[in-house]
């Protein structure tokens, strides 16, 4: 397995220059070579969606993608979800809401939600259970994710998104 | 132990967002997964693929000659390094867990060998290569097995497979059955379950460029005493030991045991003088971490004809696995449950006896409630079927035997400070009457509507007499914190406490805001180093805010009370009459006389020459709060709504509600956050958790498709009302309340179950082919009750 790829990753906007083995997971590929670890490894077996980001426009679980599937396209991560200093209303709901107590699980819900919301801010309350149902988190009981959730959906309908 | 609060609280039992959030909202968090050192090393571990095993040779030719590069240590390398979590309680046998094991092997996914290369993929490609020849012994795979006649020891020098066998005493059991109408007597089983924080162990150490310290990073909930521990094993002195558990994605008593894996990283970056990484996966942490729980009660209770309990009996047996983890020890849950069975009931004579039973599985250490959890099943169970014998209204039932007054000795002699049990029943039974209702006449045929409840208490916060008692190596009970105000009047505050989600760098930066006049902001908040904090014991026994927060407030208060000193001699005052608010010193009533806390700040570390003749410069307060020699009592009910399909054996839960006392509540967002995972943690142990093995000892829920995590939906809207009761016996009156949410479940639920099909539920997890069964011996729908 020492046969390596060069590859680029677009991660929120910033092209990675990395070299890797075919094998490496994309989230591995994030973590280590790119050093971006917000995303989060939790099962490594595509359950959990702790390591969710956006591929291409789809949220993928990037601990079941190779980091050679992703090369050259557009990525993005928790990283590069807020503005500078100004906080995406996600990631504003999340707090107001109290949606998140050790955090590990949160970059994942955050990236499966923006994708979701962004797609449909309209969905309504059981397909927001159904898409919160790819994910899970150990801390909260899911209530206050699905307040949050929909309370950002509520804010990124007014046009608020950036 | 008395506390003065400065004024009127303005943050304490505010709703206050969490001042943690926006690094965790942004992937700005630093786990130990995310921290790389130069030079180091990854460690992959080889496992025991037997659950019990002679080890006849480890095979590593073939590793050396496909990965030249990479290290190998077995048992025979590390010697006798250990992990010895004996009691010295009269009956304990002792035993010790090797790092890597010698000789023989006690469990699927016990250490064998420790493999090192440059990167996390190779290593891995490097330890499946070591061959390790195994000879296979006989597998105690269950209690009974292991305490059937010949069963083979599991340690030398072992008679039977009884890490500890005890009983607990109070009152006259033989007239309390001698008078009893009724003789109850049932069996109650829980299953083997887990924590499962969604972030796995990890642990990096490395030597500094002296070699003289250690730093070990550390995914922990007890790093003072991992430090203790290390120290101890390693023969190295604590104070070149180094103890950092950097954020850590939630714990639930899975991460407050020292592990073989923390010892043997240490001693590899000594012996390799490279930084050494450990990071778990979740296979690993499923099949070798710890488990819960997997207990067997059998309860009789000796009852009037009026339901008052006079007695109770319990004989409790739980299968703790291969080995006694430090440092609560095998005996912690069967202990637990032995300790806490009176519950918040007045019961004269009491009688168990409780054992922990080796076996070849993971280690039972402790989790969310530790026995508790098992104990209120079973106890609240049992209440239940005391009143459907008796023909009695079960709320009534306990109301009957529920305690008066007080302070309150129980049996055993624990003091109860101060609780609202009576008034939660009062409360509940108000809340559910609407579905009491709905469960006499449910309006579809074939759905049967249940609804139960769990009242219990917790005994929380406990001081050290109670760890006196239990001879474990946990052996003090108290939390400590160091407050500091720099010279321009921000703070910080050191925890020895960890944080895993608890919230504590917004509560106890609530608490010392309060104190000191300022802002919650104004105030950083850190933990889980030993490096810059006073000697702590944990963040476990839902100790935190009441020891590590009444820490924080009092060394504050000795800040505030020198801030008033040296304001009283400005403002020609007397310092009673100052108060410390909106980031002022004033004296109350007259806004003219005031003086800026910066000021305050900065002469007593920067122009000193203005404080008081004799006062020594500085601004910084240490303080160690031990808890009450009983604990502060939390209290609570739970009751659970359940419709049953007859036709397919679903059940659904439809209502949860809890009404609980955890005293004075800091931030009530964040307490309810508390409850409401609990309560789901605890949904998940009654309905869908279950570590199973088979007979050979293997582990068959090895990943997240075959152990059933709660996820989103299915689960109901958790409703939580609160009483608060101050505890007279602590800072503030406050009270522990993170395990609370997970220790009413099972029983609520398991109640509920049975109110619906009016046949009682002996056993957890209540899946649906377990409730198929139970539909099949339904009765019709009862009169009443809940």
């Amino acid at each position: 397995m020492t046969q390596r790829a060069a590859i680029v990753l677009n991660l929120n906007g910033v092209d990675h220059a990395i070299s890797v083995e075919p094998r490496r997971t994309l989230a591995d590929a994030i973590r280590d070579d790119c050093g971006l670890t917000g995303t989060h490894i939790g099962c490594e077996h595509g359950v959990c969606g702790a390591c969710t980001i956006i591929v291409a426009g789809e949220a993928v679980r990037s601990c079941l993608m190779f980091a050679v599937q992703a090369d050259g396209k557009r990525i993005r991560t928790v990283e590069g979800l807020a503005d500078g200093e100004q906080l995406h209303p996600l990631q504003e709901a999340f707090i107001a809401h109290h949606a998140l107590q050790c955090g590990f699980c949160t970059p994942g819900f955050l990236m499966l939600s923006l994708h979701a919301l962004e797609r449909d801010p309209d969905l309504g309350d059981e397909e927001l259970l159904d898409l919160l149902a790819s994910n899970l988190c150990r801390c909260t009981g899911y209530q206050n994710i699905v307040k949050a959730v929909r309370g950002a959906a509520a804010v990124m309908r007014a046009g608020v998104v950036r | 132990m008395t506390d003065r609060t400065p004024h009127q609280p303005r943050f304490v039992g505010a709703r206050i967002l969490r001042l943690e959030d926006p690094r965790l909202v942004s992937g700005q968090a630093r786990h130990v997964d995310d921290l790389v050192l130069p030079g180091m090393l990854h460690l992959r571990l080889v496992r025991s693929q037997l659950a019990h095993a002679t080890l006849a040779s480890i095979d590593v030719s073939a590793l050396h000659a496909g990965f030249p590069d990479a290290l190998v240590f077995t048992g025979q390398d590390i010697g006798a390094l250990g992990i010895r979590a004996n009691s010295d309680l009269p009956s304990v046998q002792p035993c010790v867990q090797p790092i890597l094991a010698r000789e023989r092997v006690r469990f699927v996914g016990e250490p064998v060998a420790a493999v090192l290369t440059t990167d996390s993929y190779s290593v891995e490609d490097a330890a499946e290569t070591v061959f390790v020849d195994y000879d296979a012994l006989p597998v105690l795979a269950d209690i009974e097995t292991a305490l059937a006649p010949g069963a083979p020891a599991m340690f030398e020098n072992w008679r039977g497979n009884l890490f500890i066998e005890q009983s607990r005493t109070g009152g006259d059991i033989a007239a309390a059955r001698a008078r009893a109408r009724h003789v109850i007597r049932r069996t109650y089983r829980n299953q083997r379950q887990a924590g499962v924080p969604m972030e796995c162990r990890g642990v990096i150490a490395a030597l500094d460029p002296t070699g003289r310290i250690l730093t070990v990073w550390s995914s922990t909930q007890i790093p003072h005493l991992m430090r203790t521990y290390l120290a101890q094993e390693l023969n190295w002195q604590e104070n070149r030991i180094h103890v950092i558990a950097p954020e850590v994605g939630g714990g639930f008593g899975v991460k407050g045991h020292v592990f073989a894996e923390d010892v043997l990283v240490a001693w590899l970056a000594i012996r390799t003088r490279r930084p050494i990484k450990w990071i778990e996966d979740r296979r690993e942490h499923l099949i070798a971490s710890i488990h819960a729980r997997e207990h067997v009660h059998v309860l009789e209770a000796y009852v009037t004809a009026e339901g008052k309990i006079l007695g109770l009996k319990a004989d409790i047996t739980v299968d703790v696995g291969a080995y006694s983890v430090w440092p609560f020890t095998a005996a912690s849950d069967p202990g637990m449950v032995a300790k806490v069975l009176p519950g918040p009931y007045d019961i004269a004579a009491y009688e168990a006896t409780y054992r922990a039973v080796a076996t070849n599985k993971c280690p039972i250490g402790t989790y969310r409630g530790v026995g508790r959890p098992a104990a209120v099943f079973s106890q609240e169970r049992l209440m239940n079927e005391i009143a459907i014998e008796l023909g009695i209204d079960p709320i009534t039932l306990r109301e009957r035997n529920l305690i008066g007054q007080f302070p309150y000795t129980n049996i055993l002699g624990y003091t109860y400070d101060k609780g609202s049990y009576a008034e939660s029943l009062v409360k509940i039974r108000e809340l559910v009457a609407p579905d009491v209702e709905r469960a006499r006449k449910p309006e579809k045929p074939h759905i049967r509507i249940g609804v139960g409840l769990a009242l219990f208490l917790e005994q929380t916060a406990h001081g050290t007499p109670d760890f006196v008692r239990r001879r474990s190596p946990i052996e003090t009970g108290y939390e400590s914190a160091k407050v500091e105000m720099h010279p321009d009047a921000t703070v910080s505050v050191d925890s020895g406490l960890q944080c895993h989600g608890q919230g504590h760098e917004t509560t106890f930066a609530q608490l010392v805001a309060d104190q000191l006049g300022i802002l919650p902001a104004d105030i950083l908040v850190r933990h889980g180093n030993t490096v810059t904090s006073p000697y702590s014991v944990g963040t476990w026994g839902s100790r935190g805010i009441t020891l590590g927060g009444g820490a924080a407030h009092r060394a504050a208060g000795i800040i505030r009370d020198k801030l008033i000193a040296i304001a009283a001699q400005h403002l020609q005052a007397r310092p009673e009459t100052i108060e410390l608010a909106d980031r002022q010193a004033r004296v109350k009533g007259d806004p003219t006389r005031a003086i800026g806390v910066e000021t305050l700040a900065r002469w007593a570390q920067r122009n000193v020459e203005n404080l008081p003749p004799g006062m020594e410069p500085g601004l910084i307060a240490i303080s160690f709060v031990d808890g009450p020699p009983d604990g502060s009592y939390t209290n609570a009910v739970h009751a659970a709504v359940v419709e049953i399909d007859l036709s397919t054996g679903q059940i659904k839960l439809k209502r949860f509600v809890v009404v609980e006392d955890c005293g004075t509540i800091v931030n009530p967002m964040i307490v309810d956050g508390q409850v409401r995972g609990g309560v789901v943690q605890g949904i998940g142990s009654a309905l869908w958790e279950h570590f199973v093995y088979d007979k050979d000892g293997q582990p068959l829920t090895t990943n997240f498709a075959d152990y059933l995590l709660p996820s989103a939906p299915g689960l109901p809207d958790i409703e939580v009302h609160h009483i608060q009761t101050p505890s007279p016996v602590t800072p503030l009156g406050m009270k522990g309340l993170g395990e609370g949410g997970a220790i009413g479940p099972a029983a609520a639920i398991a109640n509920a179950v049975e109110n619906a099909l009016g046949v009682p539920v002996q056993e957890t997890p209540i899946t649906p082919s377990r409730v198929w069964e139970l539909i099949k011996k339904r009765k019709p729908i009862a009169a009443g009750g809940v």
